[in-house]
C-alpha cells in the first residue's frame, strides 16, 4: 500500500512532466505554421510534434497500467465472481432512510426520502431529542447532552455505556482549549471523581494536561483536540440514545455492511469455486465456509458439536453429559450404541473429552 | 479484541482504486486519437495547398493557414482540458488510496479511529449506492458531509444516467452512439455488440416510421460493417423490413416491442461498468447479501421472537431480515456461545452455566444476579427461580 502511494506520486509527477511536454510542442508547433515558414518544413514539424506527443502519451499509458497492476496486487479481490442479482429496492431503500434517521441525519432522511419516493416514518418524534442533542454537539453545544446522560447515568452505567464521562472529558477539554483554567479544574473536580472506578488511568492522563494549559499545539495532548472528536461524540450519544429506547445500539445496516466487508472476499473465493461445478453460493442452504466475525457481531448462540462438527438443531439438539461436555443427539446415541471400540457393557460409555461414564438417560437438553 | 485484516477489508474497495484509472486510460486514448486526426488533417490541408500553389492567391493561403493554426489551438486548448482531468483523477488516486491506508495504522476494532473509519466507509459505499439508482442530491449531501468528493465518481455516473434516461425516456440513441463511436476499439476488445444493437434499434424505428428508403440507406451504412460477426441478426434485421409494427410473428414482434429501449439502456450500463472494471452491482448489494448471510442463524429465521437480538440485523423481520430471506445460513465449524443476559461471549473466562431448567447463561451474569438477591437467580426465559447454586457449568470443547 506505500508503494501504491509512492508509485502515484510518481506517476503524478510524469504526468504533470509529460503532458506539459506535449503542449510545448504543439505550441512551438502554431508558432511554426504562423510565421509561414516553407511547407515542407511546416509538414515536417507537424509529423515531428505528432511522433513526440503519441510517444508522451505511450509512455504514460504504460505507467498508468503498471501502477493499475499494483492496484490489483494489493486489492486482489474479483469481484465480478459474484454477480447473483438482488431484487429489493424498496426493502433496501427503507433500510438505508432508517440507517440515515439512526445516524441522527435528518436533513439526509429528508432528501432521501424525496428523491426515492418514500414515506418519512414518523420515527421524528421519538428522535427529537436525540437530534436536538446530536446537532449540538455538532455545535460544540454540551449543556444539554450533559444534562441528558447525568439525568440517565444508573441506565448508561448498567449497560456499560461511557457517554457520560466522555461528555464531561470533552467539555473538560473545551474549557482548557478555551483558555478557561479555572473552569475547568472546577469541572474536573465536579465530576471526574464519579468516574474514578473505570476511567482513573484516562482521568490522572488528563489531569497532566494543565502543566502545558498555555502551549496546547505543542503539547502531547495536542491529539486530543481534532475537529473528529465532536463527530464521534455524537455518534456516541445517538448510538446510547438508541440503546436506551430499546433500539440497536449500531444501526443494523452499519453491522451488515462491516459484517459484509469480512465476508465478501471470503465469499468471493467460494463462488468462484462453487461456479465451477455450477452452483451459486447464493442458492445454498449453508454457506459453505465460515465467516470469521469478531464478538461484537456474533448475537445468537451457536452450538457445533465437536464430535460430529455439526450444528444442533431442534431435531439433534444439544445433550449434556453428567460431566457437564456437552455433545448433539446423534453423536450421544452413537457413543452408547458403542460405535467405538472399547465402550463398555451395560450401556455406560465414557466422555470423548474427559474420563468420566454416563448411560444414555443421564444427559440433559441444554438450551443456549 | 479483534485483530484488523487490513487484506481483506482492503481488498473490498478495489472498485474504487480501479474506477480513477480506467477513467485515466480513456482519457489518454481520446486525446491520441484527437492529436492523429487533427495533425492528419492539417499536414493534408497543407499538402493540397502545395499541389494548388499556382491557383492560390497570397491572401488565400493565408486564410487556409490562419485557420489551420486555429485549429491547432482548438486542440491545445482540448490537450490542456485532458491534463486538467487527468490531474485531477491521479491526485483522486492517490488521495484514495492515502484514506484507505489508515486502516494500516489501527489495533483495534473497538478504537474509535477504526470506528470513524468504518463509518467514513459506509458513507462511500451509500454514495455509490445513490449514484448508480440515480439519488443525485441525496449523493451530493453525504459527499459534502463526509467530505468524500475524491471517492466519488460523479461524472461517470452522471454520464451513465443521462444516457439511460435519453434512451428509455427519449427513445433516442444520440449519445450512447456518440460514445459508442469514441470507444470503439475498446468496445471491439471486450466483443460488444452494443454498437449494432444501437443501429439496429434506430433501423426500427425508421421502419415503424415507414421510412422503407431510409432504413435501407440506413442498415447499407451502419448494418452492413457488422455482417461479418453478427449475420443471422443482420439478415433478420433486414427481413424486418417484410413486416409491419403490427405483426404478429414473435421474433419481428419482439423487436418492435419498445421494451427494448430498456434493454439498451441496461446493456449500456453494463458495458460502461465492464470497460472501467467497476461490478455489475452497488457495492452495498454484494456487502449486504455476503454480511447478512455470515450473520444469520436458525435463531434469525425462528418463529419464536424471544430468539430474536435486537442487535442482530437479519432479526430484523421487516427490514434487513427480508432482504436476508433467501440467503444462505452462516456456517459454524465451532460453538459460539452468547449470554442472553450480557450479550457476552462465553467462554473458559466466563464459562456457560445450565439451570436446571436447561437454559444456559454466563457465568458472570448469574454471579451478579445472585449476589442482589439472596443466592437466588431467575430465567428471564422462562420466570422459574433457582439457587445460584443448583446451576452446573457447561464445557464447550
Ligand atoms: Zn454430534
Ligand atoms: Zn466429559
Ligand atoms: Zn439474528
Amino acid at each position: 500500500m506505500d508503494s501504491l502511494i509512492r508509485n502515484s506520486d510518481k506517476l503524478a509527477k510524469h504526468h504533470a512532466g509529460a503532458s506539459q511536454k506535449s503542449l510545448n510542442s504543439l505550441a512551438q508547433l502554431i508558432s511554426t505554421l504562423e510565421q509561414h515558414t516553407d511547407p515542407a518544413q511546416q509538414q515536417h514539424a507537424i509529423a515531428a510534434t505528432t511522433k513526440q506527443i503519441t510517444e508522451q502519451l505511450k509512455d504514460l499509458y504504460t505507467n498508468i497500467s503498471k501502477y493499475g497492476k499494483l492496484v490489483e496486487k494489493t486489492f486482489k479481490l474479483d469481484l465480478t465472481s459474484i454477480g447473483s442479482t438482488f431484487d429489493h429496492s424498496s426493502v433496501l431503500n427503507e433500510s438505508i432512510l432508517l440507517h440515515f434517521l439512526r445516524e441522527g441525519d435528518f436533513a439526509t432522511a429528508q432528501v432521501f426520502a424525496r428523491e426515492a419516493q418514500l414515506e418519512l416514518p414518523s420515527v421524528r418524534g421519538q428522535f427529537e431529542e436525540m437530534y436536538q442533542r446530536v446537532e449540538e454537539i455538532r455545535r460544540h453545544e454540551l449543556t444539554r447532552a450533559i444534562e441528558w446522560a447525568v439525568d440517565h447515568h444508573d441506565r448508561l452505567d448498567s449497560l456499560g455505556i461511557p457517554l457520560e464521562f466522555s461528555l464531561h472529558r470533552l467539555r473538560f477539554l473545551q474549557l482548557i482549549e478555551e483558555g478557561q483554567v479555572t473552569e475547568a479544574l472546577a469541572h474536573a473536580r465536579e465530576w471526574f471523581p464519579r468516574f474514578s472506578a473505570q476511567s482513573m488511568a484516562e482521568i490522572e492522563h488528563l489531569m497532566g494536561i494543565f502543566i502545558y494549559s498555555r502551549r496546547l499545539p505543542s503539547s502531547p495532548y495536542s491529539p486530543l483536540f481534532t475537529e473528529q472528536r465532536w463527530e464521534d461524540i455524537a455518534h456516541m450519544f445517538a448510538s446510547a440514545f438508541c440503546t436506551l429506547l430499546g433500539l440497536s445500539s449500531m444501526s443494523p445496516l452499519t453491522t451488515a455492511v462491516g459484517a459484509g466487508a469480512r465476508a465478501l472476499p471470503i465469499v468471493c473465493k467460494v463462488s468462484s469455486l462453487l461456479r465451477e461445478k455450477r452452483l451459486e453460493w447464493s442458492q445454498q442452504n449453508e454457506l459453505p465456509v465460515e465467516v470469521p466475525v469478531p464478538d461484537e457481531m456474533r448475537f445468537h448462540s451457536v452450538f457445533a458439536c465437536p464430535v460430529s462438527k455439526e450444528q444442533a438443531t431442534e431435531d439433534n439438539p444439544p445433550m449434556m453429559m453428567p460431566c457437564g461436555h456437552v455433545v448433539c443427539q446423534v453423536s450421544l446415541e452413537k457413543l452408547a450404541k458403542g460405535v467405538r471400540p472399547g465402550s463398555i457393557a451395560s450401556g455406560r460409555f465414557k466422555c470423548p473429552y474427559c474420563p468420566g461414564l454416563s448411560v444414555l438417560s443421564d444427559a440433559k437438553r441444554v438450551y443456549f | 479484541m479483534d485483530k484488523i485484516n487490513v487484506d481483506h477489508m482492503l481488498a473490498i474497495e478495489e472498485p474504487f482504486m480501479k474506477a480513477p484509472l480506467e477513467q485515466l486510460k480513456r482519457s489518454l486514448r481520446q486525446s491520441q486519437k484527437l492529436v492523429e486526426r487533427e495533425t492528419q488533417q492539417v499536414n493534408s490541408a497543407i499538402s493540397s495547398m502545395v499541389n494548388n500553389h499556382d491557383n492560390l492567391s497570397a491572401a488565400e493561403v493565408n486564410k487556409t493557414l490562419g485557420e489551420l493554426v486555429e485549429r491547432l489551438q482548438t486542440l491545445k486548448r482540448k490537450l490542456e482540458e485532458a491534463k486538467q482531468e487527468e490531474t485531477q483523477l491521479i491526485r483522486r488516486s492517490k488521495q484514495r488510496a492515502t484514506d484507505l491506508n489508515e486502516l494500516s495504522t489501527f489495533t483495534s476494532t473497538t478504537q474509535p479511529e477504526f470506528q470513524r473509519w468504518c463509518r467514513t466507509r459506509m458513507d462511500r459505499i451509500l454514495i455509490d449506492y445513490m449514484l448508480r439508482n440515480g439519488n443525485v442530491e441525496t449523493a451530493e449531501r453525504l459527499i459534502e458531509n463526509s467530505h468524500l468528493e475524491h471517492f466519488a465518481d460523479t461524472s461517470l455516473f452522471a454520464l451513465v444516467m443521462s444516457t439511460e434516461r435519453e434512451l428509455r425516456e427519449e427513445n433516442s440513441c444520440r449519445s450512447a452512439l456518440q460514445w459508442c463511436v469514441e470507444n470503439r476499439s475498446a468496445l471491439r476488445k471486450i466483443q460488444s455488440t452494443l454498437e449494432f444493437e444501437l443501429r439496429l434499434q434506430e433501423f426500427i424505428e425508421m421502419i415503424r416510421e415507414r421510412k422503407t428508403p431510409d432504413a435501407i440507406a440506413y442498415a447499407k451504412k451502419h448494418l452492413a460493417a457488422w455482417s461479418d460477426t453478427e449475420m443471422p441478426r443482420f439478415q433478420r434485421a433486414m427481413t424486418l423490413l417484410a413486416f409491419s409494427p403490427s405483426t404478429n410473428c414473435p421474433p419481428y414482434k419482439n423487436m418492435f416491442d419498445m421494451s427494448r429501449w430498456d434493454h439498451l439502456a441496461h446493456q449500456f450500463r453494463m458495458v460502461i461498468f465492464q470497460l472501467f472494471d467497476l461490478p455489475a452491482q452497488p457495492l452495498l448489494h454484494l456487502l449486504l447479501q455476503t454480511g447478512l448471510s455470515a450473520l444469520k442463524t436458525p435463531a434469525c429465521v425462528s418463529a419464536d421472537p424471544t430468539e430474536h437480538n435486537r442487535n442482530c440485523p437479519v432479526c430484523h423481520t421487516e427490514t434487513l431480515g427480508k432482504l436476508a430471506k433467501d440467503l444462505p445460513l452462516s456456517h459454524h465449524v465451532n460453538s459460539n456461545l452468547v449470554c442472553r443476559i450480557t450479550g457476552d461471549k462465553m467462554n473458559e473466562d466466563n464459562p456457560p452455566m445450565r439451570l436446571p431448567n436447561g437454559f444456559v447463561y454466563s457465568l458472570n451474569s448469574l454471579t451478579d444476579m445472585a449476589a442482589k438477591n439472596d443466592g437466588k437467580v431467575k430465567c428471564p426465559r422462562s420466570g422459574q427461580v433457582f439457587s445460584f447454586s443448583d446451576a452446573k457449568k457447561l464445557f464447550i470443547s
